[in-house]
C-alpha cells in the first residue's frame, strides 16, 4: 500500500475527529450532564496520533500513485473517523454494544441520519453534539476538510479528493486543489452561519439552532429531538429548514460560479434546474396523492409533501409527518426518490440529479438508435459536452448502484426482515438518507435491525456516501492482488 | 487603381486566381511559394515574378520588398504560416495585409483584435464564407446564389428558371414585375451573357436579377416559380464547410442532418451542433442517401473535402428527387461538371476567398465584387465628382465601360433605371461586367 498517501489522510481524519470530540468535552464540562471523560480520553489518544501521523508521512519516500492509492486511502479515512468516532458512544455508555456504536457513529459520518436511539432528549448535550458534528464533518468530505488544511498532501491528495468527491466528471475550481477544497468550505460555513441565524430567528434555541444547523446543511438529519422537526411544530422552522436543505443540495460549485465566473455556469445550471423541477413536480403529485387518497386539506397536504420531498431528495431524512403511513403510491414515490439525489458536489447522497439526467438521455439515444443507428449520439446538457467515457461511467455507476442495492435488500431479506423493511432500509442508508419504511418508519428506529444487519448498513452507507466505487472497488480480489496499475 | 505593388504568399487554388485576377489588372504581382513544383507550373502560366521559399521568412519577405508593398496576401494552406507572413509583412511596413485563416479557434468574429494584436488588415475564412453563400441560396426561396451590395441595399440573386415559372417562352421584356428588380444578366449553356428585351427565357436558363434587398425574395420567387421555403437540408460532409453550413442552417431553424464518412470528422461536428443529425456512413451510396431521406429534404448540399466525390453526391441526390442541390467545387477544372450533371449551383472556395481578398485591393472607389464562371463579375463603383461618367446616361455609361448597370443606389433610393437616365456624383453603381476587363470600368469611375 502507497502509505505515503494513507498515512496522511487517515492521520488528518483522525485529527479532525480528535479536535471536534475536544470540542464536545468542552461543552460536556460547561453543561455538566456528563460525558467529559467520554470525549477527552478520546481526544486525548487521537489529537497526538493523528499529528503524529502527519509529520511521520513527512518523512516517507514518495512512491508513484497508483489509481487505486485513492481509493484505499479514502475508504480507509472514512473507517477510521467511525470507528474513532464511535468511541464516546460506547465509553458514555450510550451504547453497549461496538456495532450500534460504529453503526451510529457511521451514520453520522456519511450524513445518513439513520439512529439506534430510542429517544434522544435524555442523552446529554455533548452526545447529541457530538452526533451533529460528526455529520458536519462528513457532511462535504473529510478528504476535502484534511486536503483544505493540510495542503502538504499534495498532489496525492489530489486522488483522494477525486476519490472523495461526487460527480460524473473530476471538476475543479481553481489551479491548485487546495484552494478548491478551501473554496468549498467556505461556502459550506457561509451556509451553517446563515442556517445558524436562521434558525434561532424561527423560534429555534440557540442550542437546538447550532445543531439543526450542522445536521440540516450537511443533509444529514440526525436531530435533537426524538420526533425530529415535528417536535417543534412550527411552519417557520419547516420553511427554513426547507430553503436550507434545497441550499445544500446545490452543487457548492455553483455557488463559487455565480459570483466568480458566470461563463462556465451551464452544465451546473442545468442540473440546479432539473433538481428545482423535480421537487416542483413530485410535491404537486404527493399533494394531489395525498388530498384525494389520504382525505387531508390542500394546505396541510402542501405542507407535509413539500417537507418530506426535499427532505428524502436531498437524503437529509428529517421528518414532520409519519409517511410510513399515507397511500402506497406515495410511499412508492418516496422510495424512488431515495435514489435520485441532488445535485453532483453537494453534500447529499443518492445517484445525484446529474446521473439521472445523463441516464435519461443514454436511455433515450440508444432508442434512437434502433430507428438510425449511424447516427453519431453526443452526451451534451446545455454548455456541456460530455466525453464518450461519461456514457460508460453513467451506465455501470447505475449497474453497480443496482446491483449493490439487491444484493443489500436480499441480505436484509435474508437475515429476517419483512421485504418492505429490508428493501427501505438498503434504499436509505445505501442514498444516505435516515428513515425508510415499515420497521424503520419515521416515528421507528434501528433498534430493531439485528447486528449483522447494522454491519452491512454501515458498509453501504459508506459506499453509498463514496459513491460505491471508491468502496465496492476494494472488495474486488484483484485490487489486492495486482502489482501492476 | 493600378500599378500597386502585391505579394501573394502561397499558389493554391486561392493564390492562383488572386495573383491571376490581380495582375490582369495590371498590378504588379509577387509571389512567393514553397512547393518548387508549383513555383515552376505557375512561373508558366503567372505574369507575376514567382520566388520559391517560406512567405514566413522575414528575410525574404525583406528581400522582395515588402516594406514597401502596397498589399501582401497569406494564402497558403497553412494558417500559422499564413499569419506570421501577414504578421510580418506588417511589422516591415506594408501598407495593408490579408491573411486566410481556416481555423475556427484562431477566428475571432471581432475582426479588430486581428487587427489591433497581429496587424492583419484583413482576416479570411474561406469555409465560412462558403458557408455563408451556401446558406443564402437556401434561406431565399428560389435562388441558387444571392450577393448583398450596397451595405446590404441591394441584393443580386441567380435562379435557375423551373417549368412553373410564368416566363417561359416569353421574352424577358414583357415579365411583370411584382416588385421593382431588373433582370441584368441571363447564364445559359455555361456562358454568361448580358440579357436583352428580346431574350426568350426558357427552362433551365439562370437569371441575374437584382432588387432591393426587401424586394429580393418574392422577385426571384416569381422569376424561378419557386416559392416554397425550404425547411430542411441534408449535407454532405461535416468538415469546416458542412459545420459553418450546419451552424448557420441550425440558427434559421431549419432541420439539418449531415452525412459524414469519417468517424472522427462526424463526432466533433455532432459535438458542436446540438440540434443537428450527424450521421456516420462509411461509404456514400444512394442507398445511404435514401435511407435518410433524400428524397424528401428541401436542400442537399455536397460539401465534402473532395470534388469529385462531392459532384457524384449531389448528382445521386439530384436523382433520387432532392430539392434544391448544390455543390462545393474547390477545382476550376471541375466546375464545367456542374452544369453538365444538372446540380443546381456550385459555391467555390477558391472564388469566394478570391472574391473577398480582391474587393479589398480593387481600389478606393470599388465597394464590392461579385465574380461569376467565366471571368464575369459584378461590381459595386461609386461615382466620384468629377469622373467620366458622372452626367452621362446609363447607356453611354454602359458603351464607355463595356459593361451594363443593374441598378443604382442613390441615397436610400435603389433604382432600376431607364436607359437615358443620368450618373450623379455620389451614386453607387453596380456593375456587371460579363467579360472581365475592369480596367475600363475603374478608368470611367475615378476621380477627376
Amino acid at each position: 500500500m502507497n502509505w505515503q498517501l494513507t498515512l496522511p489522510v487517515v492521520a488528518g481524519a483522525l485529527l479532525a475527529v480528535g479536535v471536534g470530540e475536544l470540542l464536545c468535552a468542552a461543552v460536556a464540562l460547561i453543561a455538566g450532564d456528563g460525558g467529559v471523560l467520554a470525549f477527552a480520553l478520546p481526544a486525548a489518544v487521537l489529537i497526538p496520533v493523528g499529528l503524529g501521523g502527519i509529520l511521520l508521512s513527512r518523512g516517507l519516500t514518495a512512491m508513484p500513485l497508483r489509481p487505486r492509492d485513492g481509493f484505499f486511502a479514502v475508504t480507509m479515512a472514512w473507517v477510521a473517523a467511525a470507528a474513532a468516532g464511535a468511541a464516546p458512544f460506547l465509553i458514555e455508555g450510550t451504547f453497549h454494544s461496538v456495532v450500534n456504536a460504529f453503526f451510529e457513529s457511521m451514520s453520522g459520518f456519511t450524513t445518513t441520519g439513520a439512529t439506534l436511539l430510542r429517544t434522544v432528549e435524555d442523552q446529554p448535550d455533548a452526545i447529541l453534539l457530538w452526533r451533529s458534528l460528526s455529520q458536519w464533518l462528513g457532511g462535504v468530505g473529510i478528504v476535502v476538510l484534511v486536503v483544505a488544511i493540510a495542503p502538504a498532501t499534495g498532489l496525492a491528495g489530489q486522488r483522494a479528493f477525486y476519490a472523495e468527491t461526487s460527480g460524473v466528471t473530476a471538476d475543479r475550481l481553481t489551479p491548485r486543489i487546495a484552494q478548491t477544497a478551501k473554496i468549498i468550505w467556505a461556502v459550506y460555513l457561509t451556509l451553517t452561519s446563515v442556517g445558524l441565524l436562521a434558525y434561532w430567528a424561527a423560534g429555534m434555541t440557540p442550542w437546538e439552532a447550532i445543531n439543526h444547523s450542522l445536521t440540516t446543511v450537511a443533509t444529514g438529519g440526525f436531530s435533537t429531538r426524538t420526533a425530529s422537526i415535528a417536535a417543534f411544530d412550527s411552519l417557520a422552522v419547516e420553511l427554513v429548514a426547507i430553503v436550507l436543505m434545497i441550499a445544500s443540495g446545490i452543487n457548492f460549485a455553483f455557488y463559487w460560479l455565480v459570483l466568480r465566473d458566470r461563463r462556465r455556469i451551464w452544465p451546473q445550471a442545468a442540473e440546479v434546474r432539473a433538481f428545482l423541477v423535480i421537487i416542483v413536480v413530485v410535491t404537486a403529485a404527493l399533494t394531489l396523492a395525498l388530498v384525494v387518497s389520504d382525505a387531508m386539506g390542500v394546505g396541510s397536504a402542501l405542507r407535509a409533501s413539500s417537507f418530506t420531498v426535499v427532505s428524502v431528495i436531498t437524503t437529509t431524512g428529517f421528518t414532520t409527518v409519519d409517511f410510513d403511513t399515507w397511500h402506497a403510491f406515495a410511499r412508492l414515490t418516496l422510495l424512488l426518490l431515495m435514489f435520485v439525489g441532488a445535485c453532483a458536489g453537494s453534500t447529499t447522497g443518492g445517484m445525484k440529479v446529474i446521473r439521472v439526467l445523463l441516464l435519461g438521455k443514454v436511455a433515450g439515444q440508444e432508442l434512437r438508435r434502433q430507428l438510425q443507428p449511424s447516427a453519431v449520439q453526443v452526451l451534451r446538457l446545455p454548455g456541456r459536452v460530455y466525453p464518450e467515457t461519461v456514457r460508460r461511467g453513467v451506465l455501470s455507476f447505475f449497474l453497480l448502484y443496482m446491483t449493490v442495492f439487491a444484493a443489500g435488500s436480499l441480505a436484509m431479506a435474508a437475515i429476517g426482515l419483512d421485504e418492505v423493511t429490508a428493501i427501505s432500509s438498503v434504499a436509505s442508508t445505501l442514498n444516505v438518507i435516515g428513515p425508510g419504511l415499515a420497521d424503520i418508519g419515521p416515528t421507528e428506529n434501528f433498534a430493531s435491525i439485528p447486528p449483522g444487519g447494522l454491519w452491512l448498513l454501515s458498509g453501504l452507507m459508506l459506499a453509498g456516501r463514496l459513491e460505491v466505487f471508491t468502496v465496492i472497488v476494494l472488495l474486488i480480489p484483484a485490487f489486492w492482488r495486482a502489482r501492476a496499475a | 487603381m493600378t500599378g500597386m505593388k502585391v505579394i501573394v504568399i502561397g499558389i493554391g487554388e486561392v493564390g492562383r486566381h488572386v495573383a491571376g485576377s490581380l495582375s490582369a489588372d495590371r498590378h504588379d504581382v509577387t509571389v512567393i511559394e514553397q512547393d518548387p513544383a508549383r513555383v515552376e507550373a505557375s512561373q508558366l502560366d503567372l505574369d507575376a515574378l514567382v520566388i520559391a521559399g517560406s512567405g514566413a521568412s522575414p528575410k525574404l519577405l525583406r528581400e522582395v520588398g515588402a516594406a514597401d508593398a502596397d498589399l501582401v496576401c497569406a494564402v497558403t494552406q497553412n494558417d500559422e504560416a499564413n499569419v506570421i507572413a501577414a504578421l510580418t509583412a506588417h511589422q516591415l511596413g506594408a501598407r495593408q495585409t490579408i491573411a486566410r485563416v481556416r481555423d475556427d479557434d484562431y477566428y475571432d468574429d471581432d475582426q479588430s483584435q486581428a487587427r489591433d494584436v497581429l496587424g492583419i488588415d484583413v482576416v479570411i475564412h474561406p469555409e465560412r464564407a462558403t458557408a455563408e453563400d451556401l446558406a443564402e441560396a437556401i434561406l431565399l426561396p428560389g435562388a441558387v446564389h444571392v450577393e448583398h451590395f450596397a451595405d446590404g441595399r441591394v441584393s443580386v440573386a441567380e435562379t435557375i428558371v423551373t417549368t412553373r415559372s410564368s416566363l417561359i417562352d416569353r421574352p424577358l421584356g414583357e415579365r411583370t414585375r411584382v416588385r421593382p428588380s431588373f433582370v441584368f444578366g441571363l447564364i445559359r449553356d455555361g456562358r454568361v451573357i448580358a440579357a436583352e428585351p428580346y431574350h426568350q427565357v426558357r427552362v433551365g436558363d439562370r437569371l441575374l436579377v437584382a432588387a432591393a434587398r426587401a424586394d429580393i425574395g418574392p422577385v426571384v420567387a416569381a422569376l424561378a416559380g419557386r416559392t416554397e421555403t425550404i425547411r430542411s437540408a441534408m449535407l454532405f460532409g461535416g468538415g469546416r464547410v458542412g459545420l459553418a453550413l450546419a451552424r448557420r442552417l441550425e440558427a434559421a431553424d431549419l432541420h439539418v442532418s449531415i452525412l459524414e464518412s469519417d468517424a472522427d470528422t462526424a463526432r466533433h461536428a455532432a459535438e458542436r451542433l446540438p440540434h443537428t443529425t450527424v450521421l456516420h456512413e462509411e461509404t456514400m451510396s444512394k442507398d445511404a442517401l435514401l435511407r435518410h431521406g433524400v428524397d424528401r429534404t428541401g436542400a442537399f448540399v455536397a460539401c465534402g473535402a473532395d470534388d469529385r466525390s462531392n459532384l457524384l453526391a449531389a448528382l445521386h441526390a439530384q436523382q433520387l428527387g432532392a430539392g434544391l442541390c448544390l455543390s462545393v467545387v474547390s477545382r476550376e477544372e471541375y466546375t464545367p461538371l456542374v452544369d453538365a450533371l444538372g446540380i443546381d449551383a456550385a459555391v467555390s472556395p477558391r472564388l469566394v476567398t478570391a472574391e473577398a481578398i480582391l474587393r479589398s485591393v480593387r481600389g478606393a472607389n470599388v465597394a464590392a465584387v461579385h465574380l461569376m464562371i467565366e471571368g464575369a463579375e459584378i461590381l459595386e463603383v461609386l461615382a466620384p465628382a468629377g469622373c467620366e461618367a458622372e452626367g452621362r446616361s446609363i447607356q453611354a455609361t454602359a458603351a464607355l465601360t463595356k459593361a451594363r448597370v443593374a441598378a443604382i443606389v442613390r441615397g436610400e433610393k435603389v433604382l432600376f433605371p431607364l436607359p437615358d437616365e443620368r450618373v450623379r456624383a455620389g451614386d453607387r453603381v453596380l456593375i456587371f461586367n460579363p467579360r472581365r476587363g475592369v480596367a475600363d470600368v475603374q478608368r470611367s469611375f475615378q476621380a477627376a
